[in-house]
């Protein structure tokens, strides 16, 4: 093997290595305690399967991020496209509701049966929210036991709610942590020409406070000019420095002196 | 807030507000009820010929505007919400926003647009059976809802059972907002004044029409919302005339009299009880 093969086999090597541990170290603990989360939110809602389903894209397109229960494997990553069926709606509106008689009539969206070989009869859906946005849906179908199953009661349409609340902080950091794997997977690729314009973009697409992609995207600037040269560097530190200074002396009192 | 009875500023309301119940064998002709939700299959069975116009969002460069609709209803909701209008209302006329199921467009922003439209048209009644948490929809939305009441637009929405509060049903003052209860009987609805959502109606296993000329029993604040939608609509073909404050009025008499009616159906049933 040549010098140079052997070189790029290291380089590759390394990044391979690099991305998978970060993609565990940062998503799986979640994805983990999401499940857990799920099992447990499903014992005390007596009901037999459990799912958390994700945005996909902006379109609003959803796909399942974590399921327990009887089918569970196939549901994951399995795509709802925008609009449709009981989650579609809920992510739309942000209205939780439940359906008593799923399976009565074909015009259910059945794909998701379809595919795992489920029959869903009764299903409880409730929005998954941080900070005011919808960012998907926890689901719960069907009973323990035996069917016909029991609806869902408005007592436990209020449980869901719960749930959903801590639910929605791990899909959130699930989120954050993606964004971050993303991120390091682009910077490790020695293949890879950062287009900071792009990274800009895409950081201006999340869904997260304004703030938090403000100063995401102020990171990616300097990040930007510090790639640029020693002398880019000197003189962004310079002038940030100074921006500090000024900061310092301003008086806070008036909203409109300059 | 807790239920807010006791403090009622005048419990004898009902003896000089008397309603009679004229209103319960109207069909809601002539008066026109927007259902801004995500369309409404106008072929089902118990919607045909009810359903005037039926329009959707759509993105023309950054505006929304609003073109005629013929994808019809994507998810069942706005199918299953006119279902529960026109069963109350059979005569009143039904007109579908569509806002929900169209692709590219933000959350929020197409709902918006929607509840303009609906008043831009001045629709007599409009179906909020949405919501939203964003902060940034807050100002917008009180605005368009004050231009509502000042064009005499009648706004029901449904509230949201989430631990922190959804707009617009937390605007108690210019829309009338309505939570599920598990009554059965549409026109048996209450009132809890000085609560922020003022209204309960039948929410709990609501048999209504679904997708595919199906029906399906629903649970939510959804299906509590266009009840008092269609009571609504018999009060306005009633008195075509009605604000939305006198409509709040009426619904708050009527809820007074449905309380006044069982609170003397349970005081016989116990007096019916074998004494001990």
């Amino acid at each position: 093997m040549s010098e140079t093969n052997e070189k790029n086999l290291q380089a590759n090597l390394k990044f391979l290595i690099e991305t998978i541990d970060v993609a565990n170290v940062l998503t799986e603990p979640i994805t983990k305690s999401i499940e857990n989360l799920l099992r447990i939110s499903a014992a005390a809602m007596n009901s037999e399967e459990a799912s958390v389903l994700i945005r996909d894209g902006d379109e609003g397109d959803l796909r399942f991020l974590s399921a327990i229960g009887k089918v569970a494997d196939k549901l994951l990553n399995l795509k709802v496209p925008a609009g449709k069926g009981i989650a579609g709606f809920v992510l739309s509106s942000g209205q939780p509701m439940a359906v008593a008689d799923v399976g009565e009539e074909i015009a259910f969206y059945d794909e998701v049966d379809k595919t795992t070989g489920y029959s869903t009869q009764t299903i409880l859906a409730t929005p998954l929210r941080h900070n005011g946005e919808i960012i998907g849906v926890l689901e719960y179908v069907n009973r323990v036991g035996e069917p016909p199953f029991e609806s869902f009661t408005p007592a436990e349409m209020d449980n869901a709610a719960v749930f959903a609340e801590a639910i929605s902080t791990l899909v959130n950091a699930y989120e954050s942590a993606k964004l971050l794997r993303k991120l390091d997977t682009k910077t490790l690729n020695e293949e890879f020409k950062t287009e900071y314009a792009e990274v800009r973009r895409w950081l201006a697409t999340l869904r997260d406070s304004a703030e938090h992609r403000e100063m995401l995207d102020l990171a990616v600037l300097l990040r930007e000019v510090a790639s640029r040269g020693v002398g880019e560097r000197q003189l962004c530190r310079e002038l940030l420095e100074s921006i500090l200074r000024f900061s310092d002396t301003k008086t806070e009192t008036s909203l409109l002196s300059f | 807030m807790s239920a807010a009875n006791d403090s009622e500023p005048n419990p004898n309301f009902s003896n000089f507000f008397q309603i009679d119940d004229d209103w319960k064998t109207l069909t809601g002709k002539g008066v026109s009820v927007a259902v801004i939700d995500s369309g409404i299959d106008a072929d089902h069975p118990n919607l045909q010929g009810k359903i005037k116009e039926s329009v959707e969002a759509q993105r023309n460069d950054k505006r929304i505007v609003f073109e005629p609709s013929t994808s019809g209803d994507s998810a069942g909701h706005g199918t299953a919400c006119a279902g529960i209008i026109a069963r109350i209302a059979p005569e009143a006329e039904i007109y579908s926003i569509k806002v929900l199921g169209a692709g590219g467009l933000g959350d929020g922003q197409a709902f918006l647009a929607g509840l303009e439209y609906a008043i831009k048209k001045r629709y007599r009644v409009i179906n909020l059976s949405l919501g939203t948490t964003k902060p940034q929809f807050f100002a917008p939305l009180h605005d368009l809802l004050d231009r509502a009441y000042q064009s005499g637009c009648i706004v029901v929405a449904a509230a949201n059972n989430l631990p922190q509060p959804s707009f617009p049903s937390v605007f108690s003052s210019s829309l009338i907002s309505v939570i599920k209860s598990a009554e059965t009987d549409p026109y048996n609805f209450g009132f809890h004044y000085g609560e922020i959502i003022e209204l309960t109606a039948p929410g709990v296993n609501v048999r209504t029409a679904w997708l595919g000329n199906g029906y399906r029993n629903l649970t939510g604040n959804s299906f509590a919302c266009p009840h008092i939608v269609g009571i609504i609509a018999l009060l306005l073909e009633s008195c075509p005339d009605l604000t939305p404050f006198q409509v709040k009025t009426a619904l708050y008499a009527i809820a007074r009299k449905n309380q006044e009616k069982q609170a003397v159906e349970n005081r016989e049933k116990t007096s019916n009880l074998p004494k001990m």
